[in-house]
Parts: structure tokens; C-alpha cells; sequence
């Protein structure tokens, strides 16, 4: 058994100590998950230390750290029992950056390190698949091109072959993917120090005060396979519902999917029942790793896992990204666990998330009577109702003298931009989830559907139609809506209450005697101009309570704690949640910024 | 050579509602002089003038397009250009999709909003960003070489992208700010209508 005993290659094995200045983010990661008892794919890390070192080389690896790399590599090879370009039993490992804090400029990733025509074939036999080697020949050379090599290439298709995507590479970058499993190696882990030192990384560091000192580490990981032979699959674990927040398992399964290296449509996606039917000890067993990083991280976790014969290996955790419903339902769940405190769950949901929970929606049964206009793609969801424009100017008038309008437009220009800051929804004939019209509608928060048809919206104009741009459905005329009361939903309500005993600043329904009213002052009415903080502040020098739709932004959630002004009236149509979560938004930025200065 | 008659016209549909001084930015010409076109294309019926800012009538949009064909025929021959425009469309769909991506995030099969409390999702958006800024890069670089004035706008998405990098998180998207995508719109309504082509979404 080799024993590692250099400095300059850590093995991450559990017995190390975690620490991201020294292993970087993604060994951390690791070590964390290994000490928690948690089987990961074996790796090793070159610390941070270690691209110092190269860059006070001129840019050179040090051959002192070269050797102790190949160390590493044993030790790799002993773990799983493969050999870096050995056909008869091929490993195969993937390359990453990883610095104390992650930041764009680094070399991210490469895998499927120690592809040859060799092991290509050998991979053919072993998975009986020879499409699937071939696709993940030709993907590492597109990616080692792309990544290391800095060469312009596109994805290669399906069925492409590696040595057409070589010649792609030489063409555009002038340099060769190497065929030595070892040159690829040494090659990409220059890449990575290297990269510390790449213009955008400078950039990006200068920009945050981050010294140019410190370093990245660069983490060596072996990759387990989820179509090599019986009882193995890939898949993603949610510890909870990430829609609906609901304490339940939920994810996919792909029993025969690769892993890491996803290829697209290739198996038919399952959901963890079926994988409890399949191989129910594996189930249990990310089951009871998804309470432990739960617990250790205080969070819901979003897992990737490969089963590799059997044998359950856990590639990355993160904190799960989620719905508004959600975030305000797991935040409410960890804290009533004991999981976090009161203010962290409190933090963890935005105002944006809770307004959008307290949107109004279709009323039940509204929708079943109603005539379908047309049906599109949802680009930004809501429901809102109003008669058709046709252009900017039309919106622009109607909203002026208070009507609701939906400005329905074949393709959206600059020059619509006004009109859809007018309108209550947006439709357009063309275009998808990614159209102009989609990202300009989503910075709005404004509903949104795209893509109903050319010639679909003939002859709208002057109608009154509502929008679901949840679901992606115009209706004729103004169907009845709903709008969400905190106090029928359990998780909004305990909220709500804690919210209110955390805020620096009370909250009332009705405006005492004495306050500044600054919708009536014009503040922050005008849409394209946002609000001067100072101009708030000093409009409400002195007040005993604000009030206005312009408190529920940061600059003016800032200015009343500013100003400090003990109370907030909530505005026609503003939720006291909403203000709330603003307001300790505010506070909590004010923390930072005294800490900030006492530093 | 474009006429500041038509260049003023031109600019002022791409940008709608606008200022002289925002014109004048956007085609790369004196203020005075952008003031000037503007109130002569209002007494001539092809600009319409209130409260400082001015706007193009449907008898300005059918002037402008009478005129696109002669007065853009270079670029409409110039096959360099024209490749580039291409490259530019191509580059644009990457950045839409990239823009999605930053407003919203998978999760569990469905896309939620962006929050934007997750620091390592949007550095990696914006390491995408400067990706894409690099490449565009390139594309602009042919592209002003045959129309210096556009250079103005490489001034403006470098701008955006330096404080979005800088974490003023409103100039990827934002709407109200001359953000990325702000600036990126209005360079492509620029071509499409130098070059006589329809967007496509």
C-alpha cells in the first residue's frame, strides 16, 4: 500500500483535516462528505500552496510536484483497482480547480481524463456499448480542446469520431490533445494554476479585493461509471420536494446512465421508487445520507450519486435550489427541527420568494369554464388581466390613465420595452423560454407567455383577456382571481410571526397621525428611475411612520432604517411580510457593513 | 456614406422613446447636431417631440425603411459583414439561453427564480458571461470595422460587463439600467435593420 507522504499532494481520504484555504472548495467538499463516513469516489488535491509555487517558477510545474502527483495516481490506481490507460482495466479521472472561493476566469473541468483509442475499445467491451465510448472519446477530446487548450470547437455531435475532433482542435488552437494518458494529465493541471493568473480571474479578484497571492488547489478524482455491468445508474436526489417543500425524497433515477459525464435522451428516467424497487439497499442508503448532510448542513441537500455495481457513490452535494413554496416551506420545517435559528430561516427566504407566493392566482374552476384564446410557453409566471394593445404607445396611454392592458406583440424590439413596463402581462406570437421578450418580462417580474403562434393573436385587440403565465394560457375575458392570505398557510403565518419579533422596525396596517407618505412626495413612482436613498432619507428625517411603494425596495428599506424611522404603514397591495423581509434585509446589511469597518 | 438625417432616424428606433443625448450616444454623433436632425424629422412628420424626449411616427418607420436598401447597401454586399451579423445571431442565442439562466434555475425538473443568494451559481453565470464577452469580442471587432460607429456599443457591453463582475448583479438583465442585455438588444435591432432582416423571436 503506498503511503503518501508529501506535501504536495494531499489524499482525501478522511483522515485530513477540512480546510478551503489550503484544499480549495471542491476537496473540502469532499473530505467533509468522506468524514461524515460517506463513500465518494477516491481523489487527491495539489494544494493551494502548490500554484504559488508555480507561478514563483515563471509558470512551470515543479518537478518535485510533478513526482509527488504520480504518487497520487498510485494511490488512485490502488483504491479502485484500475490503471491510468491500462486497457484491461482502464481508469479514468476527472480534473478540477478549486480555490478558496470559487470565481470566473478558473479553469473549471475536465473529464474523462486517460481516454486513448485503447481504452475506448476496451470501454466498448466492458460496457457492451461501443456508441458510448465513442461518444465519450470524442466529448473528452471537445472538452480537453475547449478547456485547456482554449480552442474554439463545437460540441461534437453523436457518432462524431475523436480523431475528427482532434484535427477541429489542432485547426482553430494550433495544439494537439494528447494521446498519453500522463500528458494529459500534467497538461491540464498546468492549465488549472495557470488559470489563476487568466485575465478574467485578475479581473474578478481586483474587483473584490482578493489578493492575487493566494492560489487554486487542483483536485484529481477518479470516475465511477454507471453503465458498467448489473445494478448500476446514476441519478439526482432532492432530500425535499424542491416545488412544493414537502418533506418527501424526490428525484430521478437512470438505471445504465453513465454518471458525471451526462449523455442527453440515452435512458428512459426513472424516479427513486423505482430505484427502492431495484436495489432497495442502495435506496436506504442515500436516504440516510441525505438526512446526514441535511443535518451537517443544515440545509436541503441536492445530491448526485452513481451506483456502480452495487456500490452507492456520492459525486456532490449542494444546497438545493427550490421554488418560492418551497423556500418558505423549508425554512419554517429546519427551524421548527432545531435545525437553524429563527433568523437564519428567516434569511434564507427572500421578499421576492414570499411575493411571489402571495401572487394572485386563477380562483378554482375559473379555468374550467373559460374560453382558451391560445396556449404558449411560460416565460415569467403570474396572472394578471387587461384589455389587448398592440403597441408601446397604446400601452404606455392606457397605463398613464390607470387601465390594465396585456401588450400582445409577434416579437418584442428595444422600442417595446416601455410598454411591457406598462402593461400587467406580456404575450408574443414567437419565440421561447430564452426570447428577448422572456428575459426583458422576467427582469419586470411581469407575466409572461411566449410562442402561442403566428397569426394566433389576430383580431385580440380591444379584448379583454387573462393571462396564466404559470401555465402558459390566454383566456377570454376577466376571470375571477384569488389572492393567497398569509394567515391560511401554516408555514407563511409562523413566518410572519417571527418576522415581526426579529424586525429592527414595526409594521402597521393603518398610518398613524404624522406619516410621510412618500407615494404622495412622487418618490420611486416613476418606473425607470429608481429612488435615490439619500432623497428618502432625508424626506423622512424625523417621521414616526413611512409609507409607500417604494419602501418595499432595498435602497428605501435602507433609508428608513437610515432615517430611523420606528414604524412602516404597508401600502394598498403591499403584504407586511413582504416589508418585513425588506426591512431585516436592510438591518442584516448593516451588520455586514459595521463588521465590515470594525475589521 | 449614412446621412445624419437617416443615421439620427435610425438611432432613435432602435433606442424608442429617447433623448437627443441618448441618440447622439448611440450613433456616435454631437448632441447639438442629434438635436438638430430630430427637430428637422419632426417638421418633416417622421419624429414626434415631448417633454424632452423624442419618438419615430409610422411615417418615419416607412421613410427609414424606403431608405435602409441604399443607404446600407455596402454593408448589405459586404459578405465579411454579413458573416459576422451571422456569428452575431449565433452568439445571441448563446447569450439568451445564458440570460435564462441566470433569472432562473433548474430545480427538480422545473425552472424557479433566480434569488440570487447562491454566490457560486452566479459566478458560474458570470464566468459564462465573460466567456461569451470574449467571443463576441471577436464578432464586434469585424463588425466595426466596417461601421465605426458601433463601437460605441462595444464601449457600453464592456461597461455593463466590468459592474456586473463587480456585483451590481441589476447590469446583467436589468431592465432600467444599461445592462448587457439592455445594450445587446439594441445592437441587434442595429443590425437587423442595417442589414434588412427579421428577428427571429
Amino acid at each position: 500500500m503506498a503511503t503518501l507522504t508529501s506535501e504536495r499532494v494531499v489524499p482525501l481520504d478522511g483522515s485530513v483535516s477540512p480546510g478551503k484555504d489550503r484544499l480549495g472548495g471542491k476537496a473540502d467538499g469532499i473530505v467533509r462528505m468522506r468524514r461524515l463516513g460517506l463513500r465518494v469516489p477516491p481523489a487527491f488535491t495539489i494544494p493551494v500552496t502548490e500554484c504559488r509555487r508555480y507561478h514563483q517558477s515563471g509558470g512551470r510545474l515543479d518537478e518535485e510536484t510533478w513526482q509527488a502527483v504520480l504518487d497520487g495516481l498510485r494511490w488512485l490506481e490502488q483504491e479502485t483497482g484500475r490503471r491510468l490507460g491500462d486497457p484491461s482495466a482502464p481508469l479514468l479521472v476527472s480534473v478540477r480547480s478549486g480555490a478558496p472561493v470559487s470565481m470566473p476566469g478558473m479553469m473549471d473541468t475536465v473529464l474523462n481524463l486517460g481516454m486513448t483509442d485503447e481504452v475506448e475499445r476496451a470501454l466498448a467491451d466492458l460496457a457492451g456499448d461501443p456508441g458510448f465510448a465513442r461518444d465519450t472519446h470524442t466529448r473528452f477530446c471537445a472538452q480537453f480542446g475547449k478547456v485547456v487548450l482554449g480552442a474554439d470547437v463545437e460540441d461534437p455531435e453523436p457518432g462524431a469520431d475523436a480523431d475528427s475532433v482532434r484535427a477541429e482542435v489542432v485547426e482553430d488552437s494550433g495544439r494537439e490533445v494528447p494521446r498519453e494518458p500522463l500528458d494529459q494529465l500534467r497538461e491540464a493541471i498546468d492549465a488549472v494554476f495557470a488559470s489563476w493568473r487568466s485575465r478574467r480571474a485578475i479581473a474578478y479578484r481586483k474587483h473584490w479585493g482578493i489578493s492575487d497571492e493566494g492560489g487554486t488547489a487542483v483536485t484529481v478524482q477518479a470516475m465511477v461509471f454507471g453503465n458498467l455491468g448489473e445494478a448500476s445508474g446514476t441519478g439526482v436526489f432532492f432530500t425535499r420536494d424542491p416545488l412544493t417543500g414537502a418533506p418527501e425524497p424526490y428525484g430521478e433515477w437512470l438505471p445504465g446512465g453513465q454518471g458525471e459525464d451526462v449523455v442527453s435522451g440515452t435512458h428512459a428516467v426513472q424516479t427513486l421508487a423505482d430505484l427502492a424497487a431495484q436495489l432497495p439497499d442502495v435506496h436506504a442508503e442515500l436516504l440516510e445520507a441525505g438526512l446526514v448532510l441535511e443535518r451537517e448542513n443544515g440545509d436541503v441537500q441536492d445530491i448526485e450519486f452513481t451506483v456502480e455495481r452495487g456500490r452507492l457513490f456520492l459525486l456532490q452535494t449542494r444546497s438545493a435550489k427550490r421554488s418560492p413554496a418551497a423556500a418558505v416551506r423549508t425554512a419554517v420545517d429546519f427551524a421548527e427541527a432545531g435545525l437553524v435559528d429563527r433568523m437564519t430561516a428567516l434569511q434564507r427566504v427572500t421578499s421576492e420568494q414570499v411575493a411571489s407566493v402571495l401572487q394572485p392566482r386563477l380562483a378554482p374552476g375559473a379555468a374550467e369554464a373559460a374560453e382558451v384564446l391560445a396556449r404558449g410557453e411560460p416565460a415569467c409566471p403570474g396572472v394578471a388581466a387587461g384589455v389587448v394593445v398592440g403597441d408601446s404607445e397604446a400601452a404606455d396611454a392606457a397605463a398613464a390613465e390607470g387601465r390594465a392592458v396585456v401588450l400582445v406583440r409577434p416579437t418584442t424590439s428595444p422600442e417595446d420595452i416601455s410598454g411591457m413596463i406598462a402593461a400587467r402581462a406580456v404575450v408574443t406570437e414567437l419565440g421561447g423560454s430564452t426570447s428577448h421578450a422572456a428575459v426583458v418580462t422576467r427582469a419586470l417580474g411581469r407575466p409572461c407567455v411566449v410562442g402561442v403562434g403566428t397569426g394566433a393573436t389576430a383580431g385580440w385587440s380591444g379584448r379583454e383577456v387573462t393571462v396564466d403565465a404559470t401555465a402558459g394560457v390566454v383566456y377570454a375575458g376577466r376571470l375571477p382571481t384569488e389572492a393567497v392570505r398569509a394567515e391560511d398557510d401554516p408555514a407563511l403565518s409562523r413566518l410572519l410571526e417571527w418576522a415581526r419579533e426579529a424586525s429592527p422596525v414595526q409594521v402597521v396596517d393603518e398610518p398613524p397621525e404624522g406619516t410621510v407618505d412618500l407615494d404622495a412626495s412622487g418618490v420611486g413612482l416613476d418606473p425607470s428611475t429608481p429612488a435615490d436613498p439619500a432623497r428618502v432619507a432625508e424626506l423622512l428625517r424625523g417621521a414616526n411612520c413611512a409609507r409607500g411603494t417604494v419602501v418595499a425596495t432595498p435602497a428605501a428599506a435602507d433609508a428608513v432604517l437610515d432615517a430611523g424611522v420606528p414604524a412602516v404603514a404597508a401600502a394598498p397591495g403591499q403584504h407586511p411580510l413582504v416589508l418585513l423581509l425588506h426591512l431585516l434585509q436592510a438591518a442584516s446589511r448593516r451588520r455586514a457593513t459595521a463588521a465590515g469597518d470594525g475589521a | 456614406m449614412t446621412d445624419l438625417r437617416l443615421l439620427t432616424l435610425h438611432g432613435l428606433a432602435v433606442k424608442s422613446a429617447a433623448t437627443p443625448e441618448a441618440v447622439a450616444a448611440l450613433i456616435g454623433q454631437s448632441p447639438e447636431d442629434v438635436q438638430q436632425a430630430l427637430e428637422s424629422a419632426v417638421g418633416e412628420g417622421h419624429a414626434i417631440g415631448a417633454k424632452g424626449r423624442f419618438m419615430v411616427t409610422p411615417g418615419g418607420r416607412a421613410w427609414l425603411d424606403e431608405n435602409y436598401p441604399q443607404a446600407f447597401a455596402p454593408h448589405r454586399d459586404d459578405s465579411a459583414f454579413t458573416t459576422a451579423a451571422d456569428k452575431f445571431e449565433r452568439i445571441n442565442r448563446d447569450l439568451l439561453a445564458l440570460l435564462t439562466d441566470w433569472q432562473s434555475m433548474p430545480a427538480g425538473g422545473e425552472r424557479v427564480p433566480n434569488t440570487h443568494t447562491d454566490p457560486d451559481y452566479d459566478r458560474g453565470i458570470l464566468d459564462r458571461l465573460g466567456d461569451l464577452h470574449d467571443r463576441a469580442a471577436k464578432v464586434l471587432d469585424r463588425l466595426t470595422a466596417a461601421e465605426p460607429r458601433l463601437e460605441a456599443y462595444v464601449r457600453r457591453l464592456d461597461d455593463a460587463y466590468d459592474k456586473a463582475l463587480a456585483g451590481e448583479t441589476d447590469y446583467v438583465s436589468g431592465v432600467r439600467v444599461d445592462s448587457y442585455h439592455v445594450v445587446w438588444h439594441e445592437l441587434h435591432e442595429d443590425l437587423l435593420r442595417m442589414l434588412g432582416r427579421t428577428r427571429e423571436e
